[in-house]
C-alpha cells in the first residue's frame, strides 16, 4: 500500500513486521541480526524483562537477545511489558523472590528499585561500565554504587517545521534565548499558525519536558520555589495564556503533542530523539533548546538501563553479566540504538552512528550535555520532587494557580514529603 | 438453556401476583420451610463461599496489612515493615488532597448513578415495546462494553480535545464557544462524567430490561383493562415489581462507579492539580501512579472506599429485609 | 400482538446512533494517518484515509482474538456454575448468615483490581499458574463472581414459592428443584450474568498483563500493547486493534441477543 506514508508514519514500530519498506524509508534496518538460533545451550533458561512489547518473538531486537543468551550458553525467554506495569511487576516479582534474571528498565525506575534492595550492584555482578560516558550513567549511580548500565540515551530538543518558519519569516539560527524563541511564536502566530507543542501532563512526562525549561533557567530540583523556576513557570503559562501553545498541552502526552507537531499547522515542538525518524519523513529540523539567556539548556537524560535482579543463586550473575555486555557490545548496541533512535552511550557508539549518519551530531552533543533526572544524589527523593514539579506546573498553566504560588506549594509539599 | 422446560403448577396470573410485593403474609409456611433446607442452602452456598475464602480473603488482608504498617519499596520486596496502626489513616486524613478527592468522589459516583440510571432504565423501558429492530439495537448498546477501557477511555479524551476534538468543533458549528473540557479545573470532572454516565449505560439497560422481562405480561393487560395510562401503568405496577432488580443494580453501579478509575486515569490523570481526582484516582497515584510508590497509603485510602461501600451495602441489606418482610 | 410503530424504531435507531458515536469516531481513528489525526477541526469521515492499522493488524492481531473468546466462555462458564446455586441459596433457601455472605460479596468486589492480581500473583508463583489460560479465566471469574450471585439473587427472590413448593410436593429433591425448575425459569439471569462475564473477561487488562505476559496464549487486550512503545503509540494501529477485537464479539452478542428474543415470544418460558 502507501510504503512510504506507512514508513513516514510509523518506521520504528514497522521493523517489528520487517518490511522492505521501512528500510527504504530510511529506519536502519539491518537485514537480520547474527541470531543462528540453536538448540538450548544445557545453561538453562534465563528470563529477561523489557518495556519494548512492541518488539515481538520475529524483530531484530529479539532476534539479537536471543543470540546473546546463545553466545552465553543459555536459553533466553524474553518477555515485554508495557513501561509502567514494568515497574510493578518488577517490584512483584522481587517480592516472591522470583525476579526475571535481566531487567531493562527505564532510568528513572533504576534509583526506586535500587533502594527496594532488588538490584545487584556491577561490583556484585562484575558488569564493566568503564567507556559509558559519566553524565549517561549518572541515572544508575546510587550512593556512589552502579547498578546497571545505560542501552542508550535519549533528550529533548526543539523540532521545527522550516516551512511555517520561513512563511513567518522567522530565521531558526535566530534563536539563542527565551526572548528570541518567545518573539518567534509570536510572529508565528500572527502568521496564523500554532506557536509550540509540548507535553505539560501531570506524569512524570510533564516533569521530563519542564526540566529543559528548569534547568534552563538555572533552577534547582531540591529549591522548587527559587525565582529561576518561577520565571521557568512563567515561560510556559505566559505562552498558553498568549496563545503561543495549544490549551491541550495540559493533558498532551508527548506522544500526542507530537501528532500535533504532525498536522503541519505548528511551528516548534519540544520533543524527543525517538521522533527523529518521523520529524526527518516530514521535513523539520532541530535546534537545542535555549537557555534564558542564552546557551544550550541542560536538558535531561531519557531511556533505559540493563539491571541484574537479585537472585538467590548468585551464580547466575556472571553468565547474566555475560549477556548484557553481548548486547551492549558497540556493534550491537548500535544497531539497537538505530532501531529505538537512541543515542549510543559510549564514545565508539556515538562515533559509530555519526560516521553512518552525521545528521545526528546535534543529538549527539546535546546528549553530551544532559543530566539524570535522578543524578546529583537525589536518588529516590527524585520521584518525590518530580510529582510536586508536575503538580505545580499543571495548577499553574490550567490557571489554578500563579506560577509563584505553585511552585511554592509544591516546595512545602515536597519537603514535607521527604521528611517523612 | 432448557428452554422447553416449563414450571409446573402456578397459573400466570397467579406467579405475577406472587411476584409483587404487596402480596398478603405467608409467614408460616415460610418458616417451616426455613426449617428444612438450612442443611441444602449452606449446600448450595458453601461452593461460593469457599471461593471467596480462596481468592479474597489474602488480598483484603494483604490490604489491610499494607494500610496497617509502614511500607517503603524496601519493605515492599523485603516483607518486614514496621506497624503503624492508624498512622497511615491519620496521614491522608490530613492531606489536602482528601477533602477534594472525597467531594469529587461523592460528585463523581451519584451523579454517574443517577444518569446512568435513569438514562438505562428509561432505555429498558423503551425497548421493552419491542419494536422492529429492536433486538438488533439493544445489541448494539453493548458494544461499548467490548471495547478495552483503554481504547474507550482514549476515544472519549480524543473527542473532548479542547482544539482538535469533535465535541468543540460541534459547538463552534453550531455558534457556542469552545470548552476546554480535559484541561480546565471546571470542566474535567463534568468530561469524565459524561464518559462514564456514557460506559455505565449499558449495563444499566441490560439488567434492567431483563428484570422487565421477568414481569409477565398479564400484569400490564390486566392493568390497561383497568384503564390505567402508561405512566401511571409505570409507577404503579412496573417500578415497584422491579424494585429488587433496581435496588442491586443501583447497589452495585455504586460500588463500581466508587472503584472507577482507568476512564479518569486516561482522560485526564486526576487532573489539572485535583480537579478530577477521586479518592480511587488518589490511591492508584500513591501507588503505581508514581515512581516511587507509597504503598501504606495507597491501601488505606483503598480502604477508606471498601468502609463507604459497606456502610452503603448495609442500608441495602436493611432495604431488602424489609422489602421482603412485606 | 399489537400493532408496531415505525416511530419507535426511527426514535430507537436515532438513540442508538447517538450512543455509538463514540464507537464511529473510534473507527475513523483507526483510518486516520497520523499527520492528521490531531487536525483541527477534525475530519468527520477519514478523508485522505489509510487502511495501514488494519493491515498491520490483521498480520499480528488474529491469534489474540481465539485466546480471548476462550478465555471469556471459559470464564463464563465458571461464573454460572458457582454464582447459580449460591444465588438460588441467598434468594429462597434462606441459609443462616445470608446476609453476612451478601456484604462479603460487595465488599469482595470493592478490592482494588491491582491488589487482586497482587494476591493471584503471589499464588500462582507458587502453583505454577502464571502463564496459563486457566489461571486467568480463574483469576477473570473473580471480577463476575459476586455479580453474578447477587443478581441471582434479586432474579430468584422473584420466583413465587409456590412454584418451588409444588415441586416438592411432586416429590423433587432439591437438585432437581433447582435444575428443573429453578435454572429455566431464571433464563434471564443467567443471560445477563453470562453477558457480563463474558464482557469483563474480555475486557480485561490488568489479569491478563499481571498473570499472563510471558504466556503463550494471550488475549487481544495484551495484542493491543504492541502498538504502545516506551515513547510512542500508534494510535491507528491500537484503535483498529479494538475494532477487529469487537467485530466478532458483536456479532456473538447479537446471535446471543437474536436467541434470547426468540426464546421469549416463543413463550416456552414464563417467569
Amino acid at each position: 500500500m502507501h510504503a512510504f506514508r506507512k514508513a513516514r508514519a510509523v518506521c520504528a514500530a514497522l521493523l517489528t513486521v520487517g518490511t522492505v519498506a521501512a528500510a527504504a524509508a530510511g529506519c536502519s534496518s539491518s537485514g537480520g541480526s547474527a541470531a543462528s538460533s540453536s538448540s538450548s545451550g544445557g545453561g538453562g533458561t534465563y528470563t529477561f524483562w523489557d518495556p519494548y512489547p512492541q518488539y515481538n518473538n520475529t524483530s531484530d531486537w529479539a532476534k539479537l537477545v536471543e543470540s546473546c543468551g546463545t553466545q552465553a550458553g543459555v536459553t533466553i525467554k524474553r518477555t515485554g511489558f508495557d513501561t509502567t506495569a514494568l515497574t510493578t511487576q518488577a517490584l512483584l516479582a522481587a517480592q516472591q523472590g522470583k525476579a526475571p534474571n535481566i531487567l531493562l528498565v527505564d532510568n528513572p525506575v533504576v534509583s526506586t528499585l535500587a533502594k527496594a534492595g532488588a538490584l545487584t550492584t556491577t561490583a556484585t555482578n562484575g558488569l564493566a561500565t568503564g567507556s559509558v560516558a559519566t553524565n549517561i550513567l549518572g541515572a544508575g549511580v546510587i550512593n556512589g554504587s552502579t547498578y546497571g548500565v545505560p542501552i542508550g540515551a535519549n533528550t529533548l530538543a526543539l523540532y521545527y517545521n522550516p516551512k511555517i518558519l520561513s512563511a513567518a519569516g522567522v530565521n531558526p539560527s535566530s534563536i539563542t534565548n527565551w526572548a528570541s524563541l518567545t518573539a518567534a511564536l509570536a510572529k508565528v502566530k500572527a502568521a496564523g499558525k500554532t506557536g509550540i507543542t509540548f507535553s505539560g501532563i501531570n506524569t512524570e512526562e510533564g516533569s521530563f519536558q519542564f526540566l529543559p525549561w528548569f534547568w534552563g533557567a538555572g533552577a534547582s530540583l531540591t529549591n522548587l520555589d527559587s525565582a529561576q523556576a518561577v520565571a521557568a513557570l512563567t515561560l510556559w503559562t505566559t505562552w498558553l495564556k498568549d496563545g503561543y501553545a495549544p490549551n491541550s498541552v495540559i493533558g498532551d502526552t508527548q506522544t500526542t503533542a507530537w501528532q500535533e507537531f504532525q498536522t503541519g499547522d505548528v511551528a516548534f515542538a519540544e520533543n524527543g530523539t525517538w521522533q527523529k525518524a518521523a520529524a526527518a519523513a516530514m521535513g523539520a529540523k532541530v535546534i537545542q533548546i535555549p537557555g534564558e539567556n542564552g546557551g544550550e539548556a541542560p536538558v535531561p537524560t531519557g531511556g533505559e538501563f540493563f539491571t541484574i535482579p537479585v537472585q538467590s543463586d548468585t551464580a547466575t550473575y556472571a553468565t547474566s553479566a555475560k549477556i548484557v555486555s553481548c548486547l551492549s557490545a558497540t556493534a550491537n548496541i548500535v544497531k539497537t540504538d538505530n532501531t529505538l533512535n537512541y543515542i549510543a552511550p559510549t564514545k565508539a557508539g556515538q562515533q559509530a552512528q555519526l560516521t553512518a549518519d552525521p545528521s545526528l551530531s546535534s543529538w549527539v552533543s546535546a546528549v553530551a550535555v544532559a543530566q539524570a533526572r535522578t543524578g546529583n544524589n537525589l536518588g529516590t527523593k527524585y520521584p518525590v520532587i518530580s510529582q510536586q514539579m508536575w503538580t505545580a506546573v499543571q495548577k499553574a498553566e490550567s490557571g489554578a494557580a500563579t506560577p509563584a504560588a505553585a511552585l511554592a506549594a509544591a516546595q512545602s509539599a515536597a519537603t514535607a514529603a521527604l521528611a517523612k | 438453556m432448557r428452554s422447553a422446560v416449563r414450571p409446573r403448577g402456578g397459573q400466570p396470573r397467579d406467579e405475577a401476583a406472587a411476584a409483587a410485593p404487596s402480596r398478603g403474609p405467608r409467614r408460616s409456611r415460610r418458616e417451616r420451610v426455613i426449617r428444612s433446607t438450612q442443611w441444602t442452602a449452606w449446600g448450595f452456598l458453601a461452593p461460593v463461599v469457599a471461593y471467596l475464602g480462596l481468592f479474597y480473603a489474602y488480598p483484603l488482608y494483604r490490604n489491610i496489612d499494607l494500610s496497617i504498617r509502614s511500607y517503603t519499596v524496601t519493605s515492599f520486596v523485603s516483607g518486614n515493615a514496621p506497624f503503624a496502626g492508624f498512622a497511615n489513616y491519620r496521614a491522608i486524613f490530613a492531606n489536602p488532597t482528601f477533602a477534594p478527592a472525597l467531594l469529587n468522589t461523592a460528585v463523581f459516583v451519584f451523579v454517574s448513578i443517577a444518569f446512568q440510571f435513569a438514562i438505562g432504565l428509561g432505555l429498558a423501558v423503551f425497548f421493552h415495546r419491542n419494536f422492529r429492530l429492536s433486538g438488533l439495537l439493544r445489541a448494539l448498546f453493548l458494544v461499548p462494553w467490548l471495547l478495552p477501557l483503554l481504547v474507550s477511555a482514549s476515544t472519549w479524551s480524543w473527542m473532548l480535545n479542547s482544539d482538535s476534538g469533535v465535541v468543540n468543533a460541534f459547538l463552534q458549528a453550531v455558534g457556542l464557544s469552545p470548552i476546554d473540557w480535559l484541561t480546565s479545573p471546571t470542566w474535567s470532572l463534568g468530561a469524565v462524567l459524561i464518559a462514564n454516565i456514557w460506559i455505565g449505560i449499558p449495563f444499566n439497560l441490560v439488567i434492567m430490561y431483563s428484570g422487565l422481562q421477568g414481569i409477565p405480561p398479564d400484569v400490564f393487560e390486566a392493568a390497561s383493562i383497568d384503564g390505567a395510562s402508561g405512566w401511571q401503568r409505570f409507577w404503579r405496577i412496573t417500578f415497584p415489581l422491579l424494585r429488587p432488580v433496581s435496588a442491586i443494580t443501583l447497589l452495585l453501579g455504586f460500588v463500581y462507579t466508587l472503584k472507577v478509575f482507568d476512564i479518569i486515569w486516561i482522560m485526564t490523570r486526576g487532573g489539572p492539580a485535583t480537579s478530577s481526582t477521586t479518592l480511587a484516582i488518589w490511591s492508584y497515584q500513591l501507588s503505581f501512579g508514581s515512581l516511587l510508590p507509597d504503598f501504606s497509603s495507597a491501601a488505606a485510602v483503598g480502604n477508606v472506599l471498601i468502609v463507604i461501600a459497606v456502610v452503603f451495602a448495609l442500608v441495602y441489606v436493611r432495604a431488602r429485609h424489609r422489602l421482603e418482610a412485606l | 400482538m399489537k400493532h408496531r410503530p415505525a416511530w419507535l424504531t426511527a426514535i430507537g435507531v436515532g438513540v442508538t446512533a447517538v450512543m455509538l458515536f463514540p464507537v464511529y469516531w473510534m473507527v475513523n481513528v483507526s483510518l486516520t494517518q497520523t499527520s492528521n489525526m490531531r487536525k483541527s477541526p477534525p475530519n468527520l469521515i477519514p478523508v485522505d484515509g489509510t487502511l495501514d492499522g488494519y493491515t498491520v493488524v490483521l498480520r499480528q492481531q488474529l491469534p489474540y482474538l481465539g485466546t480471548s473468546l476462550l478465555v471469556g466462555l471459559g470464564t463464563v462458564a465458571l461464573t454460572l456454575v458457582l454464582a447459580a446455586p449460591a444465588g438460588y441459596s441467598l434468594a429462597k433457601l434462606r441459609p443462616r448468615g445470608g446476609g453476612v455472605v451478601n456484604l462479603l460479596l460487595l465488599v469482595a468486589q470493592m478490592i482494588p483490581a491491582i491488589v487482586m492480581a497482587m494476591g493471584f500473583y503471589a499464588i500462582y508463583i507458587k502453583l505454577g499458574l502464571l502463564d496459563s489460560v486457566w489461571g486467568l479465566i480463574l483469576a477473570d471469574s473473580t471480577i463476575a463472581v459476586p455479580f453474578g450471585v447477587l443478581i441471582f439473587s434479586a432474579f430468584m427472590s422473584r420466583i413465587p414459592d409456590e412454584l418451588l413448593q409444588a415441586a416438592r410436593i411432586d416429590g423433587a429433591g432439591s437438585l432437581r428443584t433447582f435444575g428443573s425448575i429453578v435454572l429455566p425459569v431464571s433464563r434471564n439471569g443467567i443471560i445477563t450474568v453470562s453477558l457480563f462475564a463474558f464482557l469483563w473477561a474480555w475486557s480485561d487488562f490488568l489479569f491478563a498483563n499481571t498473570l499472563d505476559n510471558g504466556g503463550s496464549l494471550q488475549p487481544i487486550t495484551l495484542g493491543i500493547y504492541a502498538y504502545i512503545g516506551n515513547n510512542n503509540q500508534q494510535w491507528n494501529a491500537i484503535m483498529a486493534t479494538a475494532v477487529v477485537a469487537s467485530v466478532p464479539a458483536a456479532v456473538l452478542l447479537v446471535l446471543a441477543q437474536r436467541y434470547v428474543a426468540a426464546g421469549v415470544t416463543a413463550g416456552a418460558v414464563k417467569d
